[in-house]
């Protein structure tokens, strides 16, 4: 007996898509498995840890606590999405430069998450970042390197929105 | 930690919506809002709905009014909204900063206020806030719609006066004149509440703000449901607003409570946190009372 | 320094760190990091390819219960379903998980329960599915028969006469009981002004890395070989053990290494989720992933950290001078105890921290109860030991009136090398400048002004001051000086790496048992070939190699990782070096020893336009044989297997355990708390760290380990606790009740550097991976107590939950 499914139409990086999914399928197992796109990771499946943030209508939102039919006619990003042409988002070229990433397994939701924070305070404080990211857990580096990661990040990313060489 | 299977539904109307509880009765159905709280259950497997009928598509249920004196909230408004919203701020601070006590941003990017107020945990910050405010909830069913009373909505832990088949449509919420203060005690950051208090404080329109007019105080985390400290209201009601009256206040309200011990605090540190923050609570409600002045 | 230059037996020869480095002390960014910021780090779970089939573990409700009938047959009807396995079966597929523990035939761990359960959570039957959801659906579906027994869960009352039995066949809940006496303990103890005397308890934490541990696992039926792909780490020298249980021999299995989301100790040596992996593939004959969630690391990752109550005696006189110790320590290691009482050799490779205690005393009793078994975290009990001897120094300094500053400063060892009573030794250090930098950059005058004002405002600040070791490299003699006739004295921790040259002068370096888990050995190795080779580090290429054909290797733990790495590459590349010398020789028709190298080749000395890179000998190695004399083979390739360069024997009488863990650093925390004495809330308002653990090969990534070690060490101290209850569940079973400290938690660290290198390794390099956490747990409990002081309070037990500073307080007639 095939279970029920439904189908649901989304963007996903930029791309459309048109699916047949269980109503209970997770949309971090969808986008990991369904679509080919494994940097969503899965760390505790309750809620909690962040490491499955993605964007959902620019959004943050947790994937492992989202069905996949909950995402139905959005659009959707993930750290899939952030390079682009070959280039590193200044987030990723900063987490890398000032190593706020050790196992990289909380990154690709860590990058996310930041990429909102910096889309609706272009200009933090590194206090109002960390209490930002306090919503992701990562295990290894104690915060500190991420926070300095996202600060250049929002320098450049300010300096490259006025025209000004970074 | 995947769900188990269940049957789903996204209907278009709130008619349709209860329609599709009443006749799945026999299969424990489960209104689906923003998820924040049902699917980790689910994940858990400790929540096995047979058919799980989801909100999103509802017209109608979501979205932010004045209403004179009232403040209205459709059930389905996302809390990141009402977090931003003017209007909420302006007519009831404490909704705004209860609201940026739930969770992280990413959950209330997605959970919503009905779906809080239904789920009932007797640590949420919005129960607390709408008890605090004697808010009156709307909930539609196959009978038409009913209003209850806050005071009557949460009936113990996880549980509330809403039918099987009824779904919450929206939160109405009176405009307190005063100040507000919504405070918490929670172990690691935006982390659920050991203990919560919702304080509300009308001074008196007479002279410098030297006595309370009325006071209205709601705690979280202390009992199967929400409670309202009436013993104490009723002590500030028409008393000076100075730290001794204030302290004993909120010693009498501590006191006569009988929390439940769990791993995070036993009932004496409960007791204790609960003495500690309506004391703290009303204080910043006096405060920011005198700074409207 | 006379020792250092005095031939010390056994050690190896003290080396000269006289030349300059390029490549070696560079914050370079890493060489792993592309892939992961991309989202293609290729962890375990990303590894799923069609067809593969999914296990999910039923697991036990009950703490302690007998095993009765099974009903499968439901779940062996369920859609998707391929297999269902129960303890039982498991028990005749497969023999015991390999352990260390007493006499397996009484203390026996398998992969699946098979007569009792005896912990919430462990496995007693594993269903394979098409996917993860169906597998989990079948569970639901299988029933079993339990016969609850009781549990015990104190460790002091399983100990005791009468308790439960968690291993009937051992007759006892006592594991393992020792008591160990190094140097004059009675003497030092009669001739002491004062005895300091406490009781301490540390509660378990763990490392739950975000990423749990899963393992892929192919039966191939041809050859009766496993292939497993898996994250967890420590194969090659120890992979008969697994094979054994997989009843396989040793070159019929291949345990390939992945990328780990963070390991903390947690993945070192899982082997569980690989042979259940392994166990299912083969049954079914198809393809199995084993991924753990996170309900079933919680409980059952075989990976809890240290579980102790300590009584201490420290001798003292009355000006502070430090005598002797008297440790009896029960620690509780759970139902199982699979490293044996190994991480109690960690604690007395640096038992007496960093001063001239010349005497102890070490009472070691290994209890067994119902909960999860310990494994590896992050200091493997070493972190513990510091804790507890901090406290005592701290309890000392404030009984006999002195500065607690004082009075470590004026017990530092000085002269290195150092042995301590144990046996082990210090390598090299300079407790005084740690200590100096560290006070400097703490503000630490300052921050005792801003106390006493703030105290005048009734506020409650507190300033932790520790001095304390971390030890670098063990050697296998921890695991088994604690027998007089152990079965399996092994003496064997090696770890190799191979370097190719190809023709075009592009080096390759392969790995083995090595994989990555967050530290960086790409990046170390890139960074040490770079600095042999003269090329950049993003221009070497690293291979991790699977165990079956891999050189022996022992893999990461007790931080040991880049010094071992280090000794890999230099012996391998001295190795290269040597044939590539000979073979410049030849093409520049001149003597080998007329050859220097400089700059990427081989020139002439003293007329060094006659030269070759090593790319121009590469190619001719690869392509010209006969350029080259007859007993020149072609290619340009070498491996070394790099022994642990210093471990000494323990003598029979056990006086001295030998040398077993001296690549020694040693580190200064200052942390300045304030505590809400009405809510027991700890926020830190400053906190400084520095730390020296040799030579670093990029101290960036260094400071990433302390920063991340801190945290954890901010989270066993405050926030982290495994709670079961007396019925054996376990409260904190998910990340809503076993907190993890987010960046809110953890305060912004001002971190030092001091390098005094180790006179026997490349470099002078230490290990310094878990520094952070064996040191912040001890620097916290002695700021929480230097804040409750005026009130007469003080902590004994971490972590310090809100709870426990409460009780304290009221018990001290401060109400909250």
């Amino acid at each position: 007996m095939a279970p029920d499914t439904r189908t649901i139409s989304l963007t996903v990086n930029g791309q459309p898509h048109v699916a047949q999914v269980e109503p209970r399928r997770l949309l971090v197992d969808f986008l990991r498995e369904d679509l080919g796109l494994p940097g969503t990771h899965i760390g505790c499946e309750h809620g909690v840890c962040g490491t499955c943030t993605v964007l959902l209508n620019g959004a943050s939102i947790r994937s492992c606590i989202t069905l996949a039919v909950q995402a139905d006619g959005a659009s959707i990003d993930t750290v899939e999405g952030l390079a682009q042409g070959g280039e590193l988002h200044p987030l990723q070229d900063e987490f890398s430069e000032k190593q706020g990433l050790q196992c990289g397994f909380c990154t690709p939701g860590m990058l996310m998450r930041a990429r909102e924070i910096l889309a609706e305070n272009p200009d933090p404080s590194p206090g109002q970042v960390r209490e930002a990211i306090a919503s992701n857990l990562c295990r290894c580096t104690g915060y500190q390197f991420i926070t300095e990661a996202v600060i250049s990040a929002a320098a450049r990313m300010r300096a490259s929105k006025e025209g000004v060489a970074p | 930690m995947k769900p188990p299977p269940f049957a789903y539904a996204a209907p278009d109307t709130v008619e349709e919506a209860v329609g599709l509880l009443t006749e799945h009765a026999d299969a424990e159905p489960r209104v689906l809002a923003g998820g924040q709280s049902l699917i980790p259950l689910m994940n858990f497997r400790l929540a096995k709905p047979g058919y799980l009928v989801d909100l999103r598509n509802v017209a109608g249920l979501s979205g932010i009014r004045r209403e004179g004196d009232v403040l209205v909230i459709g059930a389905m408004t996302r809390m990141a909204e009402v977090e931003r919203s003017p209007e909420v701020a302006v007519a009831a601070p404490l909704v705004t900063e209860a609201v940026g006590l739930v969770a992280h941003v990413p959950v209330r990017n997605s959970g919503t206020v009905g779906g809080s107020l239904a789920h009932a945990d007797p640590a949420a910050e919005l129960p607390a806030v709408a008890l605090a405010l004697d808010a009156d909830l709307v909930a539609a069913g196959p009978g038409g719609t009913r209003v209850i009373p806050a005071a009557a909505f949460f009936t113990g832990p996880y549980s509330t006066a809403l039918a099987a088949d009824e779904i919450l449509t929206e939160i109405r919420l009176p405009v307190w004149p005063g100040g507000h203060a919504f405070t918490e005690f929670s172990r690691v950051h935006a982390n659920f509440a050991v203990v919560a208090v919702a304080a509300l404080v009308e001074l008196d329109g007479d002279g410098d703000g030297d006595r309370i007019r009325r006071a209205a105080l709601a705690l979280a985390g202390v009992a199967p449901t929400p409670v309202r400290a009436t013993a104490a209201e009723r002590a500030l009601a028409g008393a000076p607003a100075d730290a001794a009256t204030i302290r004993a206040a909120a010693d009498a309200a501590a006191t006569s409570l009988s929390p439940a011990g769990d791993l995070h605090a036993s009932p004496e540190t409960r007791r204790g946190l609960a003495r500690t923050y309506l004391r703290r609570g009303i204080e910043l409600a006096v405060a920011r009372a005198r700074n409207e002045r | 320094m006379t020792a250092a230059n005095q031939a010390t037996p056994g050690a190896p020869p003290v080396r000269d760190h006289s030349a300059s480095r390029r490549w070696v002390g560079q914050s370079i960014r890493r060489v792993e990091d592309p892939k992961f910021l991309l989202g293609r780090g290729g962890y375990i779970a990303d590894r799923i390819t069609p067809g593969t089939l999914h296990a999910a573990v039923l697991r036990s409700p009950f703490a302690h219960a007998r095993i009765g009938r099974i009903e499968t047959a439901a779940a062996l009807a369920a859609p998707g379903v391929h297999a269902v396995i129960t303890g039982r079966e498991a028990a005749e597929l497969c023999d015991p998980m390999p352990d260390f523990g007493p006499d397996p035939a009484k203390h026996t761990w398998r992969c699946l329960a098979a007569e009792k359960v005896r912990y919430v959570g462990e496995g007693v039957a594993v269903v394979v599915a098409d996917s993860r959801y169906l597998a989990e659906d079948a569970l639901e579906l299988i029933e079993v028969e339990y016969e609850p027994l009781p549990p015990v869960t104190d460790p002091e009352r399983a100990l005791a006469a009468g308790s439960p039995l968690v291993h009937e066949a051992l007759e006892s809940n006592c594991a393992y009981e020792r008591s160990f006496d190094f140097g004059d303990v009675e003497r030092d103890f009669a001739e002491a002004d004062v005895v300091i005397r406490d009781r301490l308890r540390w509660h378990r934490s763990g490392g739950q890395p975000l990423e749990t541990v899963g393992a892929i696992a192919e039966y191939d039926q041809g050859t009766g070989s496993f292939t497993i792909d898996t994250n967890t780490l420590s194969f090659t020298s120890y992979l008969f053990m697994a094979a054994g249980t997989l009843k396989v021999p040793v070159n019929k299995l291949d345990i390939r290494p992945v990328p780990a989301g963070g390991s903390f100790g947690s993945k070192l040596f899982a082997n569980k989720p690989a042979v259940i992996a392994g166990m299912c593939a083969r049954k079914t004959g198809r393809r199995v992933a084993y991924l753990e969630d996170r309900s079933d690391n919680i409980a059952n990752c075989d990976h809890h950290g240290s579980d102790r109550v300590y009584d201490v005696e420290l001798a003292m006189m009355r000006d502070g001078t430090m005598r002797g110790l008297k440790i009896d320590v029960v620690d509780d290691y759970g139902a199982y105890i699979q490293f044996g009482v190994g991480h109690h050799g960690n604690a007395l490779a640096q038992v007496v921290g960093p001063y001239t205690i010349g005497s102890v005393r070490y009472r070691v009793r290994a209890a067994l109860t119902n909960k999860n078994q310990q494994g590896a975290y992050r200091g493997f009990g070493s972190e513990v030991n510091n804790w507890m001897l901090e406290q005592m120094v701290d309890k000392a300094a404030r009984e006999l009136g002195l500065d607690p500053v004082a009075v470590r400063r004026m017990n530092f060892i000085r002269d290195f090398p150092h042995f301590i009573p144990t046996g082990n030794v210090y390598d090299s250090g300079d407790y005084e400048r740690v200590l100096d930098h560290a006070l400097e950059l703490a503000r630490y005058d300052h921050w005792r002004d801003e106390q006493r004002r703030l105290r005048e405002q009734g506020r409650h600040i507190g300033i932790g001051v520790i001095t304390a070791q971390e030890r670098s490299v063990f050697s296998a003699t921890e695991f088994w000086f604690w027998f007089d006739e152990p079965g399996a004295p092994v003496t064997s921790t090696p770890e190799s790496v191979s370097l190719k040259v190809d023709a075009t002068g592009g080096i390759t370096a392969v790995l083995y048992s090595c994989a990555f888990w967050g530290n960086s050995p790409e990046t170390m190795v890139a960074q040490l070939v770079a600095e042999e080779f003269d090329c950049s580090p993003y221009d070497v290429s690293i291979v991790y190699h699977g165990s079956r054909d891999g050189l022996p290797a022992t893999g990461p733990g007790g931080s040991r990782t880049t010094v071992m790495l280090a000794g890999a590459v230099e012996g391998a590349s001295a190795k290269i070096k040597e044939k590539a010398r000979r073979a410049a020789a030849h093409l520049l028709e001149i003597g080998p020893d007329d050859l220097e190298w400089s700059d990427g080749g081989f020139r002439v000395r003293g007329d060094p336009e006659r030269k070759k890179t090593l790319g121009e000998i590469a190619i001719m190695l690869h392509l010209f044989k006969h350029s080259f004399p007859e007993d020149m083979e072609s290619g340009l390739d070498a491996s070394k297997v790099f022994d642990h360069p210093y471990t000494t024997m323990p003598s029979a009488d056990r006086k001295d355990l030998g040398v077993f863990y001296p690549f020694v650093g040693h580190a200064c925390h200052v942390p300045v708390v304030e505590v809400d004495i009405e809510t027991g809330a700890v926020t830190f308002l400053n906190y400084a760290a520095v730390h020296d653990c040799g030579t670093l090969v990029n101290p960036r990534s260094l400071a990433g380990h302390i920063v991340g070690g801190t945290a954890q060490g901010i989270g066993t101290a405050l926030y982290e606790e495994f709670v079961y209850d007396d019925d054996g569940q376990l409260l904190s079973s998910s990340f809503m009740d076993y907190l993890i400290p987010t960046a809110m938690e953890v305060p912004e660290l001002t971190i030092g550097h001091v390098e005094t290198p180790s006179p026997y390794t490349p470099h002078g390099i230490k290990g310094g991976g878990e520094g952070g956490r064996m040191m912040a747990p001890a620097a916290i409990n002695a700021a929480v107590n230097d804040a409750l002081a005026p009130l007469g309070v003080r902590l004994t037990e971490l972590p310090m939950t809100p709870e426990r500073i409460l009780a304290a307080l009221r018990a001290a007639g401060h109400a909250g």
